[in-house]
């Protein structure tokens, strides 16, 4: 059986004999419980090497982003004017100058619809590529599957020492790993690289430690941890999780490449500058540099884009610095020959109304939205899909988040349409529908 | 608390549309009268017969998914075509159907030109695709119905009362089929079979599956699910269980320990489901757990060897008397409390926030009887600078904001999306939302007001004399009507609060208890009987419905006092199982056969760690040794009671206490520069038994009891003794080095 129930690599600790005889110790359930590791060898050529994935919570708006109606009555096109970008004939809202600039390098898809009005169950859908299995009150922070990152994780494993998927500041909503396990969690890391001295915090050993004592300390745990595990997965022992994360603990500690790849203060000025001297632009940096660590994948997590009021400020504000360091990540990436191997997408869970409300802002919608993707061989400089005159509804080439996620997998050489195993033996396809968006697949 | 008012805002679209299912070879259904007619077979309507709006047509755009969230049924509707949510409001369909857009959607004189006809079949374009196929039976119903002149009803036709769906209660066998029948009772008596204009869905397709023709199929694995059905917009709820395989003798379970109602009633569902329950844990175990759970502290090395010591049979009923007496009580009851209540001070103010605190505080420390908790906190008045509770109605200001945070909390009935619309999978329209919210209406406030991040105003909570809630769409100004029962306001110069105080914490009201026993029963046993712990509604059935009844009736029998629910719950023998599963219980984790662990809470970790290192940590704005479920709010900075997930109330809109473990927790608890200056502490425990005339067997017996509270067996002495006896280390160090090992182990981090 592929499951482990033994105590292997856990000497010393009191090992429990589960005489799991009968119903649960093997037959039909233990066959189902069998995970897909080992399943055929996926055919897919992968692409790219890592994700940057930049998650705008709350839901930005695709008319002052990149789907601007001018033509739209203005209760509709709001107060932007479009701008020209790169490519004769597209254009952008007013704000994206620097994106509208390497246009040429960047795909924007405006056609990607779904049915999932309210934060929590929109987050699910964009993260996972499934639509919450249940209705979802408004506001929930739910997980019914695993989410991007954690199935790149549980596919593509990390380099030694370094975990698989990050996650800064924050993580999303529906981030999370679900039946994969804790081990695929993101890694969080809440610091903020703009600030002076700036460490990941408790990544160091204490100061006089150093010298071999840790590494005692590290056996007697081993000695000392007698705590009766509960091996069988389906008795979801929180424990186990625990387990994992001691051991990835060690990793991270002990592990040079990870702590160089923090040290952002590495970084010439200059290129610091350039992704600009914020929380967000040298967050990108240290996205870049973590990739370059080998990181499959790393979410930027932006909070604060649920414009129900006072859109048109708000994004005069703040998108010009915010959309020039995306611009910079991409950049820098190309410079470095590492955009073909690097995909950098920028998203959120939803469009947003196409009538301004009473309060200058706009609602959820999620009828449209517009995504932008770029590297990891995307074929440049294109548009996909459509909405309509308005914007009210992608109606060209539409596209559901399955397409968008099964992309990403595909991209990174995983399978969309692969089958994983629950703790209790349910299969469970990655994807639903596993169908790539072709025009971005190069 | 888990409501994120933010969201309210955006439209529901509850049920996505690839779960609406379409129902190909539907038969027609007549209005059957009389009982006779109770079971027949649906037959086909005679062309004749007159067709009902309500009954007929209506059931047909529900089925074909017409009026779902996602389609004509989202607020604004699709297209410039609305239908109410799911049918709920059939006034409004009807008047939709066949006068807005000037009529254009029926034409009687040529049905089959009607928009309603040509649209859903695509002889039009459509949207949403095609629901209906051109000449089948639903269509014709249809058409019938715009030939007949679109009558608003037929002369005498009843109404729909009740949805039925059987059986309601199910075992199955692995990989068996039962078919499910769902009936419509109608107010004439009459009844009809329903089950093809019916939408199913199970929780969890994996341990029993249904399709669209209400066939339920049972996987291959045991388990439990609830599947829902869903006729027009009412709900019914079938729970099945796929028992474990294989004969359990039923002398074993009559012959378990029955300390009380719960044994019994937990035992009987173990039973139904062929689980048995883990052997109870030993002293040790048990004191570590319920000192955690009742006063979140660890028993110090004292207190386990007193306990160990003692031989009184009854023991465990006199410490959980003991603890339920210490002053610890109170700190860990009301930072719980704190957790759903607490507001902001940013927004509220520092001086309203500490008394809120304090007044919560003190309602634990007094035992004040939850129905009174709760009373006068509804209908608090004075000054938010003496009257803490008051800081409730300064947080939420809106009749709406106090309404979803009230009836979510003290009723379990989460409201919120009846703010906009029918509630989608509940029974609660807008006017039940509003008509509750009136009993708010007439809050007043003197003073001043928010001014956040200052917020430090006085503010006085007066009862007003006028003040009205509107429904949001008729604009009508409707009168207070509480959830179901009465709740009459005695007149008009009287708080209308103290009307709905008086019917939520009323021995009337089945949610009242119901929700605060399943969320204490959640906090000691690691799972909600119904769970997310304040979701009470049908779709979201409890795991063992006898047992919450029971705790509940068993709260109201003793007038709401805590200590004793507390108390009943810890002297079940249910409460003291191993979390060791056996061969016929490991799957289990929500039947209560074996105890589910738990990671310490931020706050219980944070002064366990202070415990066992005997350090204090010093917090901004408290007195010096203040624990940290002392802390008045959140916003005090403390990175480990972050790590370890209390709520962070900086996020908008804040987001509840995380109980997970992550590894960014095992790197603090690893190498936090706090965590080890506590360890190495020149007053703390470790440099105090390292300067002891103590042995190592002594200082070693020492960790065990602070730790883990038990005594080490021989082979941990001989650890110890390795340990403490390498060369070229002194007792400090090696007494240092040996308790991070155990601060880092989970029998430290969690609750077993």
């Amino acid at each position: 059986m592929a499951r482990q129930r033994n105590c292997e690599g856990v000497t010393r600790r009191e090992c429990l004999q589960l005489g799991l005889g009968g119903l649960l110790g093997g037959g039909l359930v233990g066959a189902l419980r069998a995970t897909a590791h080992g399943a055929a060898a996926s055919s897919i050529t992968r692409q790219a090497d890592s994700c940057i994935l930049i998650w705008l919570d709350g839901g930005p708006s695709h008319y002052e982003t990149f789907d601007p109606k001018p033509e739209a009555p203005v209760e509709i096109r709001g107060q932007f004017e479009p701008i020209a970008t790169k490519l004769p004939g597209v254009y952008y809202s007013q704000c994206m100058q620097r994106l509208a600039a390497i246009a040429d390098r960047t795909a924007i898809i405006r056609s990607i619809r779904h049915d999932q009005g309210n934060h929590g169950a929109g987050n699910h859908y964009m993260m996972t590529g499934a639509p919450p299995r249940i209705p979802v009150g408004c506001g929930a922070f739910v997980s019914f599957h695993p989410s991007l990152g954690s199935a790149v994780a549980h596919q593509m494993g990390a380099p030694y020492g370094m975990p698989a998927y990050f996650s800064m500041p924050e993580m999303s909503r529906s981030g999370g790993p679900n039946f994969l396990g804790q081990k695929y969690a993101p890694f969080v890391v809440s610091d903020d690289p703009n600030r002076d001295g700036f460490r990941v915090r408790d990544v160091a050993i204490p100061r006089g430690l150093e010298d071999g004592r840790f590494v005692g300390r590290k056996e007697l745990r081993g000695l000392v941890d007698r705590m009766a595990r509960i091996n069988d997965q389906a008795a979801a022992d929180p424990v186990n999780a625990v387990d994992e994360f001691y051991q990835q603990g060690y990793q991270l500690i002990s592990s040079a490449e990870a702590q160089a790849a923090f040290d952002i203060g590495k970084e010439p000025d200059a290129v610091r500058q350039r992704y600009g001297r914020d929380s967000f632009g040298q967050r990108a940096l240290l996205a870049r540099r973590l990739v370059e660590a080998g990181v499959p994948f790393v979410t930027l997590y932006s909070g604060g884009w649920d414009h129900h009021t006072d859109i048109f400020n708000s994004f005069t504000k703040r998108v010009p610095a915010f959309e020039a360091s995306i611009a910079a990540l991409i950049e820098d990436l190309n410079e470095r020959g590492r955009l073909d191997r690097t995909m950098v997408i920028m998203l959120g869970e939803f469009g947003r109304t196409p009538k301004v409300n009473k309060d200058a802002g706009r609602d959820h919608w999620s009828n449209a939205m517009s995504v932008l993707f770029a590297g990891g061989g995307t074929p440049g400089g294109q548009v996909i899909g459509a909405t309509d005159r308005q914007g009210y509804s992608a109606v060209e080439r539409v596209l559901s988040p399955e397409n968008f996620v099964s992309t990403i997998y595909r991209k990174l050489g995983i399978d969309p349409d692969m089958i994983l195993y629950t703790p209790e033996g349910r299969p469970t396809h990655l994807v639903s529908d596993p169908t790539p968006i072709h025009e971005l697949m190069g | 608390m888990s409501t994120c008012e933010a969201h309210l805002r955006g439209m529901m679209h509850p049920f996505p549309s690839r779960l609406i299912v379409s129902m190909p070879n539907r038969l027609l259904l007549v209005v059957c009268c009389g009982v006779a007619a109770l079971l027949a077979v649906a037959t086909p309507l005679r062309a004749d017969e007159p067709v009902s709006f309500d009954l007929d047509v209506l059931p047909i755009l529900t089925a074909r998914g017409c009026n779902t969230g996602a389609c004509h049924g989202k607020q604004r509707g699709q297209n410039g075509f609305q239908l109410s949510l799911l049918g709920f409001d059939s006034e409004f369909d009807y008047a939709a159907l066949t006068k807005n857009a000037r009529g254009r959607r029926v034409f009687p004189a040529a049905p089959e030109r009607s928009l309603l006809l040509q649209k859903p079949t695509g002889e039009a374009p459509h949207g949403g695709g095609q629901r209906l196929t051109l000449g089948d039976d639903d269509y014709q119903v249809i058409h019938r119905w715009i030939e007949q002149g679109m009558p608003r009803r037929i002369p005498g036709e009843p109404t729909l009362e009740r949805v039925v769906v059987e059986p309601a209660d199910l075992l199955m066998a692995p990989e068996e089929e039962k078919p499910l029948r769902v009936m419509a009772y109608y107010s004439d008596g009459s009844s009809r079979d329903v089950t093809a204009r019916t939408s199913f869905q199970s929780n969890e397709s994996a341990i029993v599956a249904v399709d669209p023709s209400g066939m339920l199929k049972a996987g291959p694995i045991p388990g439990e699910t609830a599947i829902m059905s869903r006729y027009m917009n009412v709900i019914a709820v079938t729970n099945v269980a796929i028992p474990l395989p294989g004969e359990v003798p039923a002398e074993l379970y009559e012959q378990l320990p029955r300390h009380n109602f719960i044994d019994e009633l937990v035992w009987k569902k173990l039973q139904s489901l062929g689980i048995t329950p883990s052997e109870p844990v030993d002293d040790g175990k048990f004191l570590r757990r319920v000192s955690l759970d009742l006063i979140g502290r660890l028993p110090t090395p004292e207190e386990t060897r007193a306990f160990l010591a003692e031989e009184s049979s009854d023991k465990r009923e006199k410490l959980i008397d003991a603890l339920l007496e210490r002053p610890e009580y109170a700190d860990h009851w009301a930072n719980q409390w704190a957790d759903l209540l607490r507001p902001n001070p940013y927004r509220v103010g520092i001086k309203a926030v500490f008394n809120y605190d304090n007044w919560i505080r003190e309602q634990f420390r007094q035992n004040r009887p939850y129905d009174q908790f709760v009373y006068d906190l509804l209908t608090a008045q004075g000054s938010t600078w003496r009257n803490g509770a008051t800081t409730l109605f300064r947080d939420r200001r809106e009749p709406e904001e106090i309404t979803t945070l009230v009836s979510q909390l003290f009723l379990g009935v989460r409201l919120e999306c009846a703010k906009c619309h029918h509630h989608p999978f509940e029974k609660w329209s807008q006017e039940d939302f509003y008509r509750f919210a009136a009993y708010f209406a007439r809050v007043g406030r003197k003073g001043t007001g928010l001014s956040p991040p200052i917020s430090g105003g006085e503010e006085m909570v007066l009862t007003a004399k006028k003040g009205s809630v509107a429904h949001p769409l008729t604009g009508e100004t409707l009168s207070p009507r509480p959830l179901f029962g009465e709740a009459p306001v005695a007149d008009e110069s009287a708080d209308p609060r103290e009307a709905l105080a008086g019917w939520i914490a009323s021995d009337d009201n089945e949610f009242f208890a119901r929700v605060q026993v399943n969320r204490i029963w959640a906090t000691l046993m690691g799972r909600g009987i119904v769970d997310p712990v304040d979701d009470l509604r049908t779709t979201n059935p409890p795991t063992n419905e006898p047992l919450l009844a029971a705790l509940a009736a068993e709260f109201r029998a003793q007038k709401y006092d805590l200590k004793k629910l507390l108390r009943t719950i810890t002297t079940s023998h249910v409460y003291s199982l191993s979390s060791i599963p056996n061969e016929r219980n490991v799957a289990d984790t929500r039947n209560y056969s074996r105890h589910y662990r738990q990671r310490l809470r931020a706050e219980v970790l944070a002064g366990a760690i202070d415990d066992i290192t005997g350090t204090n940590t010093t917090f901004e704005a408290m007195p010096a040794k203040s624990r940290a479920n002392q802390i008045w709010t959140h916003r005090v900075d403390s990175l480990l009671l972050d790590t370890f997930g209390r709520p962070d109330p900086n996020r908008d809109p804040p987001c509840e206490r995380t109980t997970e473990s992550t590894v960014t927790q095992t790197l603090h608890l690893m190498n936090a520069p706090v965590i080890h200056g506590k360890i190495t502490a020149e007053e703390g425990r470790i440099a105090q038994l390292a300067a002891s005339d103590k042995s190592t067997d002594e200082i070693v017996e020492e960790l065990y009891l602070a730790v883990y509270s038990r005594y080490p067996d021989e082979e941990e002495r001989a650890i110890g003794r390795q340990v403490f006896e390498q060369e070229g280390v002194n007792r400090r160090r090696a007494a240092e080095d040996f308790l991070w090992a155990m601060v880092n182990t989970p029998e430290f981090i969690f609750k077993d």
